[in-house]
Order: structure tokens, then sequence, then C-alpha cells
């Protein structure tokens, strides 16, 4: 994590004397949960924990880890504990958010299995399910960061995702209907559907800097505009020529020699091609946004854009590179919904899935990393609906259905508190 | 008559940005018309021709829908016979109907960004208040006296929006949860809620293949103004024009509409003048909330008579793209709810009779938020004389503190 995510305040003052507050609140908070979790392992070391997974690939041989719910709820008591502590002595300054997003995980497989008890469970299929639901979101978290942290808000990634998917499926299916040639439309697909959202990267830069258009209302234009245009094109077009919507599908891809690593290679080595590009992505951007020139000055436009401006960086030409950039990779979100999730393109399909990737990047403070981390827990709550299955609990769907905007909700406004984000996101810059 | 001519000028960016989106509306309509275009190659002008016919009987059918066939009116009042009135008059008084829920979504989406809150929730908080009004009214239903039925449904349906406007203010100002985030999270919530209602067989239509409820108007109705057959408008109308007297008396004639426009256009500034910005938030989004869920009452009681899960049609995007096109000011809201009723009753009749899906209206909406809000783009394209120096565009965060 960066200094720039966190509130890092120092000396006396007010603000100064409510940071140290909210912080012992916090560790005190930590803390509690900590007892409570003993406390319930105490009460749960009879009930085992059976979890198995998948050694080699997915229905293949398993195996079964086996513990008492007890020790896990233990584990996670100790770590909460130890976090409360740290944050108590530290106070303020302590980086707290990239805990929680560890802290998490202990957290999930005490609850999972208290709820099981005692039932076994194969993990290999929800963990892999997470991380293809994350897919998505990390990809919208990265378009994020990266304009905002060039000073424009990106309120559009919603639309531009879903004038990427349907984009993706008509030119993929265009193409294999000329070509015959699934891998070719594939990459024309995903290619068309690049350019198309990076294109509105281009006009989201027109109306926020060309025309000083509030932002956020320019994003807003470009979430309706997407809406009309693709049901617009759905009703007129595609539903009367589904061989338009038949784009042929991307399916997993076994990584030879780390696919049959047991344990591993079934959940992290046999995904789609997209959850490869995403961990890749995720580095790429990292390095290039903390260790490179070109990041610094990214940075510098969002952070002190008249700065950035004395000593000679184009700020503007900054701002237009990163939302074109940004588009490209909601693009590619996008053309991931159509061709590798659902196959084709239906009416408001990205389903808010834009507005959690915001969430994402808030989350984890404007940080690639921090982000993927973040889209990681979403992509949990958004296979809920496997987990109770597997439960057999009977909740009806329209619960699980709202469990990720729940869970979105209770992100951005309980768990992460006040994140600043880039100082001049969402300002306009007047070239002097 | 200066007045006249000020208004004519202040309305004239505006009316372009309808006109000028109207006209990429029909760009999009002649390039997706493959049947016609595919002959471009062998018979150029018939095929630009037929595009070009499609255009003209699909926006031909929008004026018809929206306004009536005058010839038709005026035939039908000679003939007398109430069937006939009734039957030419109706695109009229639909278009009405549909005004009144884009009036009070309108007010709704206006106070909330005067307030600096860009409340994109407004569909969610008017699907609840539709479900608070539905419920309200058909398990109470017989036991009431009607009107004190009709007074109570409208007050829940209210409430229930108020509560869910209320939630994103109260997250905003507790926590600093940006509002877009919330707001998207709790219309998707909302559907999710009424979906979940109408699996109860209490609520639900049992014969109905869709997920819709009972019939609330057996139980409860809204009076109508013209008691024609078939014609659906209702005192909802003339509330909805009171309401917006109303919003205009609270923003521009109280000190708590003053603290509510101070807050939204130099939050720091309000706060240091005394002002509590974060009460002035939670205040502004549960007034937006509790009219879109009048909204959502009326539509429910009155002139749909049922609930369903796409009850607002995206009324909520409708009303930040004419909230931003009057000013975000009570009156152009209704001038631009007008404006838009016609355009939504007329675009039906257009899915109708020419096949061009409804849909389009909401993308040409998008293009007229977005030409309002750059309005110096509208004005080079015309090639306007700028008389005034230009101001800034509309934003959520610093309101521009004209006065109506």
């Amino acid at each position: 994590m960066t200094a720039v995510a966190d509130v890092v305040v120092t000396g006396g003052g007010l603000a100064a004397q409510r940071a140290t507050r909210d912080a012992r609140l916090r560790g005190a908070a930590f803390f509690a949960v900590g007892v409570v979790a003993l406390y319930l392992g105490s009460q749960s070391l009879g009930t085992s924990a059976t979890f198995a997974f998948w050694v080699d690939r997915q229905g293949g041989q398993s195996v079964t880890l086996q513990t008492a719910v007890g020790v896990l709820w233990m584990f996670a008591g100790t770590v909460s504990i130890l976090i409360g502590v740290i944050q108590f002595l530290r106070g303020a300054p302590f980086r707290w958010r990239p805990w929680l997003l560890l802290l998490v995980w202990p957290w999930i497989a005490a609850i999972l299995a208290a709820a099981l008890a005692g039932k076994p469970a194969n993990l290999t299929g929800m963990i892999s399910g997470s991380i293809d639901f994350a897919v998505p979101i990390t990809l919208g978290a990265l378009a994020g960061i990266l304009s905002e942290r060039s000073g424009m808000l990106n309120i559009a990634l919603e639309g531009k995702m879903l004038v990427g998917a349907c984009v993706a499926s008509v030119a993929a299916s265009v193409t294999e209907l000329a070509t015959g040639s699934p891998l070719i439309s594939v990459l024309v697909g995903i290619a068309a559907a690049m350019l198309a959202s990076g294109g509105l990267g281009l006009l989201l830069g027109w109306m926020g800097i060309r025309h000083r258009m509030d932002q956020i209302i320019a994003g807003t234009v470009i979430n309706i505009g997407a809406v009309g245009i693709t049901n617009f094109v759905f009703l007129r077009i595609l539903s009367r020529n589904t061989q338009l919507n038949t784009p042929p599908t991307i399916e997993p891809w076994r990584i030879p020699a780390l696919a049959d690593l047991p344990i591993l290679g079934p959940i992290l080595f046999s995904a789609k091609p997209y959850v490869y590009v995403m961990y890749v992505l995720v580095g790429v951007l990292t390095y290039m946004l903390f260790r490179t020139r070109w990041g610094l000055r990214l940075r510098a436009s969002g952070e002190k854009p008249a700065a950035a401006g004395t000593v000679g960086i184009d700020v503007i030409a900054i701002r237009y590179r990163s939302l074109f950039l940004a588009g490209l990779i909601s693009g590619l979100a996008g053309s991931y919904l159509s061709l590798s999730v659902a196959g084709n393109f239906g009416m408001q399909m990205v389903a808010g899935q834009g507005f959690i990737a915001l969430a994402a990047m808030i989350f984890g403070a404007w940080h690639p990393i921090g982000a993927l981390g973040a889209a990681l827990v979403f992509g949990f709550a958004g296979t809920t609906q496997t987990l109770l299955s597997i439960l057999g609990v009977d909740v009806p769907p329209q619960l699980l259905n709202s469990v990720p905007y729940l869970v979105t909700i209770i992100i951005v406004a309980g768990v992460v508190g006040r994140v600043r984000g880039p100082a001049e996101a969402g300002r306009p810059y007047e070239q002097g | 008559m200066t007045s006249a001519i000020s208004l004519g000028r202040r309305a004239l960016v505006p009316l372009l940005a309808v006109f000028t989106a109207l006209l990429v509306g029909a760009v999009v309509i002649v390039l997706t018309d493959f049947e016609n275009l595919s002959r471009l190659g062998t018979d150029p002008v018939g095929a630009l021709a037929g595009a070009l016919g499609g255009v003209v009987s699909g926006y031909g059918a929008m004026l018809t829908g929206a306004f009536g066939d005058p010839t038709r009116i005026v035939a039908a009042l000679e003939t007398g016979s109430a069937r006939n009135i009734a039957t030419a008059i109706r695109p009229i008084t639909e278009t009405l109907v549909t005004t009144t829920p884009l009036i009070l979504t309108g007010l709704a989406v206006a106070i909330s960004f005067r307030a600096g809150m860009f409340n994109i929730g407004v569909d969610g908080q008017l699907i609840l208040g539709a479900l608070g009004a539905t419920i309200t009214a058909l398990f109470l239903g017989g036991s009431l006296p009607g009107w004190l039925l009709l007074f109570i449904s409208i007050g829940v349906g209210v409430l229930s929006g108020a509560v869910w406007g209320f939630i994103p203010g109260f997250l905003k100002a507790r926590t600093g949860a940006h509002e877009v985030i919330t707001t998207i999270m709790l219309n998707y919530v909302a559907a999710q809620i009424v979906f979940l209602a109408l699996s109860s067989p209490d609520i639900r239509q049992p014969t109905s293949t869709a997920p819709v409820s009972l019939p609330v108007s057996t139980f409860v109705d809204i009076p109508l103004i013209i008691n024609l057959p078939a014609i659906r408008l209702d005192w909802s109308f003339v509330v909805a024009l009171l309401m917006a007297v109303a919003v205009s008396f609270l923003l521009f004639r109280t000190t708590k509409g003053f603290e509510l426009r101070a807050s939204g256009f130099n939050m720091t500034a309000a706060r240091y003048a005394g002002m509590s910005a974060g009460g002035s938030m939670m205040l502004a989004m549960a007034l937006s909330g509790a009219l879109a869920g009048l909204a959502g009452s009326f539509m429910v009681i009155g002139t749909v008579g049922q609930l369903s899960p796409d009850l607002s049609g995206g009324v909520g995007f409708t009303a930040i793209a004419l909230a931003l096109l009057a000013g975000l000011r009570p009156s152009g809201v209704v001038a631009a709810a007008l404006l838009f009723g016609a355009l939504t009753t007329g675009g039906k009749s257009m899915g109708i009779q020419s096949g061009i899906p409804v849909d389009l209206l909401t993308f040409i909406i998008a293009l007229v938020i977005m030409f309002v809000a750059a309005p110096d783009f509208i004005r080079g394209l015309w090639r306007l004389k700028v008389r005034e120096p230009i101001k800034e565009a509309v934003t959520t965060h610093q309101q521009p503190s004209a006065p109506v």
C-alpha cells in the first residue's frame, strides 16, 4: 500500500485526536471480535470440519483436510486479537486495510465450517468460482485506478463494460461467420470490444476535459447511453438475427505442467485465459504505476496537476491516455462477460458489476493488488448461491441475488471508512 | 415581455439539445435499418429513401402517439360521442399520465442535486414506494373507508421511498460512502425485494404468468379528472404540479431550502457558517426518496393499478436528464417533464407501429444530458452567438445559485 492510500495524520489538532480515537476504537473492535471467536472456538472443539479439494481436476480424485471447527475459530480469533493489539498500540498510522483483507479468509473458513456443522464440503469449485466472479470486478477496478489516479473519475465503467460485452459478441460472431476460425473470431471480438470501450473512454475525456462537464454526470451519460444503445441493438437486430449473437466461447485453458500440481492446479492453473491476463495486468500495472516515470507522472496528474504542469508534464494528454487505457481494460472485462461467462450478449448483462468494481477500487485503496484482494472478497460473496446449495439451506433466491450488492454497500460504507483517493480526481484541470 | 425573451433565450439551448439528440437518434435508426441498407449497392436511392422513410414514419408515429391526430379530435368533438372523443384525445391524456411520475421524480433529482447529492437511486425509491403502497392497500383493503385507505397507502408509499432515500444520505453523511455507488446498489436490492414480495401468494396475481401483484385499484383508486371511457388521467397530475410549487417554495423561500442549496454549493462554507451539511444531505435524500415514493404510489394505485417489477421503466434515468435540462428549477422540471412525457408516450406508439424499440429513447436521453451539460458544444454546433459569458457547466458539487 502506498502512503496515498491511508490517511496519516501527525501532530496535534482536532483531526489528529479524532484519528487516534478512531484507531483505538478500531483496535478494540478487532480485539472484541477476536475474543468472541475464541469463545466460539472453545464451544466447538468437538465438531469436525471436513473440507475436500480436487487433486487433479474437477470431479477427479479428491483429498480431504480434517480439523475441528474450534481450531478454525481459534485461529481466526488469535489473528483478530493480534491485529487489534497492533492497531491499538500503533494508532492512526497503522495500515489496517491490507490486514483486514487477509483476516477475511480465516473468518470465512471458520463461519463456513460452523455452518457445515460436520458435513464435508468440496471447496475447489467455490474458490475457482470466486476467482471467475472476481475477473470483471478486478479488471474494472484496474480501469478505475488508472483513470482516477490520473485525476478523472470513472463512473462510466458499467456502461463501458456493457458496450464491450455487446461489441465483443457481435464482432466475434460476424468474424466466425466470415472466417470460420474460432480463435481469430475470439481475438477480433476482444480487440473490437477494447477499441469500442477505449473510444468511450476518450468520449468521457472529451466531455470532462474539453467541455469541463461534471465527471459524474459525464459518466452517467455513458452509463445511460450504453443501456439505451445496447438494448436498442439487441431488440432491433440481434433478437431477430441470432447468428450475429452466437460467438465462439472462450473455454478454460490448462497451463502445461502447472495444471498438474495437486490441489493448486485445479484452482489456479486450469482457469479461463482471462484469469491469467488479470494476474498479469495486476502485476504490470502495480509496477508501472509505482516504479516507472510514466506512473509517477500519471499519479502526479491526479494528486497535484498544477505542480505537474509546472514541471512540464502534459496533464491533459496523460488524462486522455489513461482514460483510453482504462477503456481498453473495461472493454476486456465486458468481452469476458459475453464471450466467456454467458456465451452471448444479453440485455443489461453487466448488472452493476461496474459499480462493484468501483467499490473494489475504493476498498483496495486505489492500488491494483488491493483491488484484486477486494474483488476476491466480492467474488466470494457472488458464490454464496453455490455455498448455500452445498449447505442445503433453503433461502429465497432473491435474497441471495442481493448479497453482492449488500456486501458492496457494507464495504463502501462500514468497513472502509474514509479512504483518501487521488486528491484532484474529479476536478477539471486548467492548462496555464 | 423582457422576461418572456429571457425565458426564450434560456430555453433555446435545452431545446436545441433535444433536437440534436433526436437527429442523432434518426441517424441511428437509419444505420440499423439493415433491410433497406442491404439494397445500398443495387439501388442506393431507394435504399436511402426507404431508411429515411423509416425515420419519418417512426418519428411521425411518435408525434401522433404523443399528441393525437388533430383532424380526428375535431371530428370526434363534432360527433359528440363520449367514446369517440375519448379515443381521439387519449394520446394527450396518456402524455399527461406519463408526465406525472416524471414531474415527481424530476423534482426528486433536482432536490438532491441542489444539495450536492447525486441520487441515481430514484428507480429503487420509486419501486419501494410502490411496494409500500401496494402492501398497505392489499392488506388493509376492505377494512377501512376508501378515502382513508387511499391516504394511508400513499403515506406508507411516501415513507418507504423516503427511508430508501435516507439510507444513502445517512451513509454519505456518516461514513463518506459515495452516494453514486450506494444508490445504484440499493436499486438492485430494491428490485430483489420487489421480486421477493411478488413471490408471496398474498400479493401475487395467481392467474398471471408474469410476476405482478393483485390489482390494487379494486380497493383504492385516485379519482379521474375527466370521466370518459379508457381515459386514465387522474388527480395525481394536479398533485404533481402542486408538488412543484411546494418544492420551489421549499428551496427558494425557506431557511431549510437555503441550507440545502448552500451545502450543495459549497459544503465547507456551509459548515463554516454553522449549517449542518450532513443534515442537509440526509434531509435532501429523504425528501428526494419521498417524492419518488409518491410517484410510485400514484402509479400503483392510480394509473397502472398494480405492482410489477418493471413499473418504473427507467424513469430514474429520464428524471436525471430532465432535471438537468430544467437547470434544476422546479418550474423547468414541469416543462421538461411534459416534453419527456410526450417523447415517452410517443416512443411507445413508435415501438408498436414501426417496430423501432423504445430503448432508442434511453439513448436519446443520454445524448440530451450530454448536450445540456456541454452547452458550449451545442452553441458551437448551431453557431449561436454567446451573449453572456459561458457559465460553468452544470455540476453536482457546485450548483449555480441562480434563483428561479
